[in-house]
């Protein structure tokens, strides 16, 4: 369809950066703690639910590729003002940059929570917000390809994760698993529903879109990223399942966390503690892609800079992070979060594919009309 | 962009403002090494705890110190500790907690709880149950044990890794403690003099303990609950087993290492509930006091069955045992609900199962070899 | 924004050349044909050094020269002898025709004249002409060639550059016998005058990349260029970066092995170090040396650079971070002879640390600026006595003597001073940070680094390449190195789009680049 936005050459990337990209973006602040959440719902065919999640995901992910290839270039900020007219598409917009940049926000305060509980209960979470900010500014300046830079690089501290699941296994006891499916349907299901805070991330191709390079053979890229996050995730699920018992399970908040902390190598102990300050490069991709899609909105509607909108999204951000501090606040935040990116990311892209659908049916029709008359 | 780098300066400014914590420098601060918690009270909820610290003198030495105090929580203890330590104390360090046989009676489910909840503890530590009281233990005198902290903790820790006790991490105790279906055995230390043992084993049900097995009895738990891969044990079998001659009440002794054993459980009748296990053991024969030569292969098969005998014999006893204090060590119960579905089995039910629940046991010895002496 | 001030700058900067070249173009000057009136401007010019000597041949001619710039033999068996066993009456382009000099001009302009007397040409003005005859025969004095100090490597050739723009040129050529390989000429700083060459080989190097050098050296405004270094802090894409952009090199061969894989390289007068770029990261940490091992040591040796680098930047502040903030993360058999190292040291573990890194700062400052011999003794003695002496009287622990004596050693495994420099002094603010904020700090640190680092380019190309953006066919060639038949000759990122890129069919030119280096 006719409107494209035109990416400068330079400003392009490879299209198999989009695995690093996808990796990087589900890979987040979830992966501490998801098991407790899912347990709850699907005790223990947890893992089924972490299957058909992914599962979703794809078909998911590949609806949203369908819809973007149906424009030459073009991200979904502009798609939605090409099917639903400028006043209910900047709305959607508007919605979508909210997502983005609550999905910001909640990164920023499970992050700054798990660093209070396990490492510097006494460190201010202001300075944690305010010093994870600067890092992203930073960043943020160097522009799209230094964000991908980050993604690419942050992929690789993910590496170590499956070979040290290995020790833990040692005090597995499978039969923690069984009996596979004794557990409600529904149970299942609405452990999915409870994945989607963890698993979402994906969607950020809405956006990076124009920016490859290749755009015929991206598609595999993408299934591959989330086929990795299946597989760390998974791995995680599988271990923790038959590593906890049911109820000690429900009780561990960081269920992850507490599994790194019992490991123990010869030369280090206690290697949670290094893991969750190593987390800051995992999640410095989510939140420099978070802010660039949501900048990417912004620029849209309003003629801003790029200063004047890190000014305004970050002490916006910062402010907001003051006064959300209990755990309380932060559970019912997740909760909240988790409903709306299953609403954003799973249920909307489905509706946007047939309002395109039907948008090109008329268009065709329209031209077809045209012509005969 | 000046704005910006403007912006950057004074937010990194800020954040060294606003971002002063809590040094916890090595030396400053004494370590908890060992704890041990003993009933204050048979009539309140009061626990004592014993707490071995290291600490650091000037004169390059560390020193160990004892701190009691007595308190209804961990942190109240530890802010009582604190006020008699010249350093501030921290628990990140201790590998080993001791409880005493009191507290084991009454229940561990509060303190348990207590140590999971603090994130400054590893789950990895290892929990003992003293024989006796956990006070004396601590601040007693031993002639060869400069730092008793890090000899607990040794000692359970190789007899753990050499499967010569149950394994009890906190994780896997508090997994066991949080299962409905399983209950707890926590190996039982006790003071001799001026050595520490491993004595027994104490079995829990619920979160009380109720009974005791012995270390050799230890054996057969680890048999039953989990596979070995390098296990050792004595046996006394039969006189006549070799030598029809002789009675059979003299005793063959039998000494047996390098077991690898493997035990599948299987669920046959689930009303009773009835069990089938089948225990396979590859082991290695290093002590037999006779002349018969084990290379012949009947000698060998008769061996193989005595042993095999004696081995379902003992476990036939200690699973009787547990059924009579009803603790469930094994995990029955977890394979109970394992292999029927839609059991719904809850605690209660299955405390009304286990003692009745039958047991058959084969178990399959096969020596592998026997030493470099026939 | 930032580029878009660096090009106002630029412009301006153009703007003032432009004025400049104007203003030098309206003040040129004839030579004047009175022999009287010339030698007049001449010591005008030069404000009359005591160096300039002027000999009156004969009534109408004048041989003049800066004392000590000429080579005296040829002076006196050529110049002298010609000039004198001219005809009277002979015209400047009878002497150019005569003089057997390799090198004879006539010039007509003042200025020039007398830039080329002050490079060491011998001036010959003959009465009536408003010309003169200009015989370069100036000596050059430089030391002899002698083996690189700054980066010696055990195999391999142990020739260095030397402060001699024409030897170091002969030394490129006789190392690349190929027509492609091309010299420009440039003249830099209006005080010093000081020559550069720009050399690269045509058809590798990608044209962009040489242009983008051309330009920013032609847009330099700056009044002297003493060394090389200094060009390129001029020159590099963001001089306020810790890391440099661009390579020094003593060495020959590695400038040479830089032109072939399609790098543009600068040699200053006077500097014994040569320019190279575009350098990546990853370069500035591979020696010209692992190109002449096996593999397998090759690949070891790099390796062994890596984890020095990451022992030299972390290993301190790792130590810091735990001592201060995470005690729970010592295995337990480490904890005592920790805990009792520590125990009487009155610092808390920054202090120390900061105190301890400045001690070998200092060692290794006095080291270098103290004659060879001194300086070795100075390293190792107080190395030693400091060392102990610190450790008795309880200011340091022991182990953190050996954590930072482990830090400094591994900064000097890099094969590049400049890198280095910058690998120590990266160290100082993750101490700091490491102390106030543990690994949260380090972390910190990392990110930073790790952006820092995407966002810089070298001469237009990323600085992270081949890792990011990700070149998969240049990685056997980067922390490790594979087997040549893996290799590609020249990295993608001074990769010629359109030329005749060496690698393409790499097992053939790998043998026959060998043979042009042998």
């Amino acid at each position: 369809m006719k409107e494209t936005l035109h990416i400068s050459n330079n400003q392009k990337i490879n299209a198999f950066l989009l695995f690093f990209i996808v990796t990087a973006t589900q890979i987040g602040v979830g992966i501490h703690g998801f098991q407790r959440v899912i347990y709850q719902d699907a005790k223990q065919d947890a893992w089924i639910s972490v299957i058909l999640s992914f599962l979703l995901a794809h078909i998911v992910v590949y609806i949203m590729m369908k819809t973007l290839d149906m424009y030459d270039s073009n991200d979904l900020y502009g798609i939605h003002i090409d099917i639903f007219g400028k006043y209910l598409g900047n709305f959607l917009n508007i919605l979508y940059i909210f997502y983005c940049s609550s999905a910001f926000f909640v990164i920023v305060k499970n992050y700054t929570e798990v660093i209070n509980t396990w490492v510097f209960p006494y460190l201010s979470s202001m300075f944690l917000c305010l010093s994870i900010l600067s890092i992203i500014i930073y960043t943020f300046k160097g522009g799209f390809r230094v964000i991908i830079g980050i993604c690419f690089f942050s992929f690789f501290f993910l590496l170590w994760i499956p070979p040290i699941l290995i020790i833990p296994l040692k005090y597995s006891d499978l039969n923690y698993l069984l009996p596979i499916l004794d557990n409600e349907l529904k149970g299942i299901l609405k452990g999915v529903m409870s994945m989607s805070f963890t698993i979402v991330g994906f969607e950020i191709i809405n956006f990076v879109y124009p920016f490859l390079k290749n755009k015929t053979k991206y598609k595999r890229y993408v299934h591959l990223g989330m086929l990795f996050t299946l597989f760390l995730y998974l791995s995680i699920m599988f271990v923790s399942l038959t590593f906890f018992s049911g109820e000690q399970l429900m009780k561990t908040i960081w269920a992850t966390l507490t599994l790194f902390g019992f490991i123990r190598l010869p030369f280090i102990e206690r290697i949670e503690i290094i893991t969750i300050c190593l987390w800051m490069i995992i999640i410095l991709p989510n939140l420099c892609l978070y802010m660039w899609a949501a900048y990417r909105g912004v620029q849209r509607m309003v003629n801003i800079s790029v200063n004047k909108f890190l000014l305004i999204f970050s002490s916006i951000m910062f402010v907001s992070g003051i006064f959300i501090n209990k755990r309380t606040d932060i559970n019912l935040l997740n909760d909240w979060f988790g409903k709306y990116a299953f609403a954003v990311v799973f249920i909307y892209p489905f509706i946007l594919f047939l309002c395109a659908l039907l948008k090109r049916q008329i268009k065709k029709m329209q031209v077809s009309n045209s012509e005969k008359s | 962009m000046k704005k910006v780098k403007q912006l950057l300066l004074i937010l990194i400014f800020c954040s060294f403002l606003i971002g002063c914590t809590e040094t916890k420098i090595l030396e400053r601060i004494s370590l908890a090494t060992l704890i041990g918690y003993d009933v204050a009270n048979e009539n309140d909820e009061n626990v004592t705890a014993t707490v071995i610290i290291r600490q650091v003198s000037p004169d390059n030495k560390s020193t160990l110190e004892t701190q009691t105090n007595t308190e209804a929580t961990n942190q109240g203890t530890r802010i009582k500790v604190n006020l008699q330590t010249a350093k501030k104390m921290l628990a990140g360090q201790t590998h080993t907690i001791l409880f005493g046989k009191n507290l084991a009676e009454r229940g561990l489910e509060e303190p348990l709880h207590g140590l999971m909840m603090n994130s400054e503890l590893s789950s990895s530590i290892y929990l003992a149950v003293v024989d006796g009281d956990a006070k004396p233990l601590i601040e007693g005198n031993y002639k060869n044990i400069t730092d008793i902290g890090q000899h607990v903790y040794n000692l359970i820790d190789h007899n753990v890794q050499r499967q010569h006790t149950v394994s009890s991490t906190l994780h896997e105790v508090v997994r066991n403690n949080y299962s409905p279906l399983r209950d707890l055995a926590i190996p039982i230390i006790k003071k001799e003099k001026d050595i520490i043992k491993i004595n027994a084993l104490a079995i829990f049900a619920g979160s009380k303990m109720v009974g005791q097995l012995t270390s050799e009895e230890a054996f057969y738990v680890i048999m039953l609950r989990d596979k070995f891969k390098a296990g050792a044990l004595e046996l006394k079998l039969p006189g006549d087993t070799l030598d029809q001659e002789k009675n059979t009440d003299e005793k063959l002794h039998v000494a047996i290492d390098s077991i690898q054993s493997k035990r599948t459980i299987k669920l046959v009748d689930k009303s009773t509930p009835e069990y089938d296990v089948e225990v396979d053991l590859a082991c290695r024969i290093v002590e037999l006091h006779s002349n018969a030569n084990v290379g012949k292969p009947d000698v060998t098969k008769k061996l193989e069955k005595a042993i095999g005998k004696e081995i379902e014999k003992e476990l036939k006893r200690i699973v009787k045992y547990t059924q009579e204090k009803n603790s469930d060590i094994f995990g029955f119960g977890d394979d109970y609900y394992a292999s029927v579905r839609n059991s719904n089995l809850t605690e209660e039910k299955w405390n009304e199962l286990y003692p009745n629940a039958k047991v058959n046991f084969k178990v399959n010895i096969e020596i592998v070899r026997n030493g470099v002496f026939e | 924004m930032f580029n878009k001030k660096k090009k106002e700058k630029q412009k301006k900067q153009q703007n003032d050349q432009q004025k400049k070249e104007a203003k030098k173009e309206s003040k040129k000057e004839p030579i004047s044909s009175n022999r009287y009136e010339f030698l007049q401007s001449l010591k005008e010019k030069l404000h009359s050094p005591s160096d300039l000597i002027i000999r009156y041949v004969s009534p109408t001619t004048t041989v003049i020269y800066v004392d000590n710039l000429v080579d005296i033999s040829l002076l006196n068996e050529q110049v002298l002898k010609e000039v004198q066993n001219a005809k009277q009456g002979a015209t400047p382009q009878d002497i150019h025709t005569n003089l057997k000099l390799p090198e004879v001009d006539v010039m007509d302009e003042l200025n020039k004249t007398i830039l080329e007397m002050l490079i060491g040409a011998c001036i010959i003005h003959i009465e009536g002409f408003s010309e003169v005859v200009i015989a370069k025969i100036s000596s050059i004095q430089s030391r002899g060639l002698s083996a690189p100090e700054n980066e010696s490597q055990v195999i391999g050739s142990q020739v260095g550059f030397n402060e001699s723009i024409a030897t170091n040129i002969s030394l490129v050529r006789r190392y690349i016998t190929n027509p492609d390989l091309c010299n420009e000429k440039f003249t830099l700083g209006h005080q010093t005058n000081t020559s550069l060459s720009l050399l690269y080989i045509h058809g590798i190097a990608t044209e962009e990349q040489v242009n983008t050098v051309r330009q920013r050296i032609t847009d330099l405004d700056i009044a002297d260029i003493i060394d090389s270094a200094v060009l390129e802090g001029l020159i590099d894409d963001n001089s306020l970066s810790l890391f440099p952009q661009m390579l020094l090199t003593e060495r020959p061969d590695r400038f040479c092995d830089g032109l072939l894989s399609g790098k543009v390289g600068i040699l200053v007068n006077g500097s014994s170090m040569a320019i190279l770029g575009p350098q990546s990261f990853i370069e500035f940490f591979q020696s010209r040396e692992d190109q002449n091992l096996r593999w397998s040591i090759a690949s070891f040796v790099r390796l062994l650079r890596f984890i020095a680098i990451f022992i030299s930047i972390y290993l301190t502040p790792i130590y810091v971070a735990t001592l201060t903030f995470h005690y729970e993360v010592i295995p337990q058999p480490l904890l005592v002879p920790l805990n009792e190292s520590r125990a009487i040291v009155p610092f808390p573990p920054i202090i120390e640390a900061l105190l301890l890194e400045i001690i070998i700062e200092l060692l290794r400052e006095a080291g270098a600026k103290l004659p060879t011999k001194v300086g070795q003794t100075i390293g190792i003695v107080g190395g030693i006595v400091i060392g102990t002496a610190a450790v008795q009287a309880g200011i340091t622990s022991n182990i953190l003597i050996i954590i930072v004596a482990l830090g400094a050693l591994s900064s000097f495994t890099t094969p590049n001073y400049m890198m280095g420099n910058a690998i120590r002094i990266i160290r100082f603010p993750i101490i700091i940070l490491a102390g106030f904020w543990g690994y949260f700090g380090i972390m910190l640190a990392v990110c930073f680094i790790f952006t820092h680092l995407l966002r810089q380019t070298t001469l237009g190309a990323p600085y992270l390449a081949p890792f990011y953006p990700p070149r998969w066919k240049d990685w056997p060639d980067s922390i490790i190195r594979l087997p040549s038949t893996f290799l590609s000759r020249q990295g993608i990122n001074n990769r010629n789009p359109q030329g005749n890129n060496q690698g393409e069919n790499e097992g053939n030119n790998q043998k026959s680049e060998k043979k042009v280096t042998e």
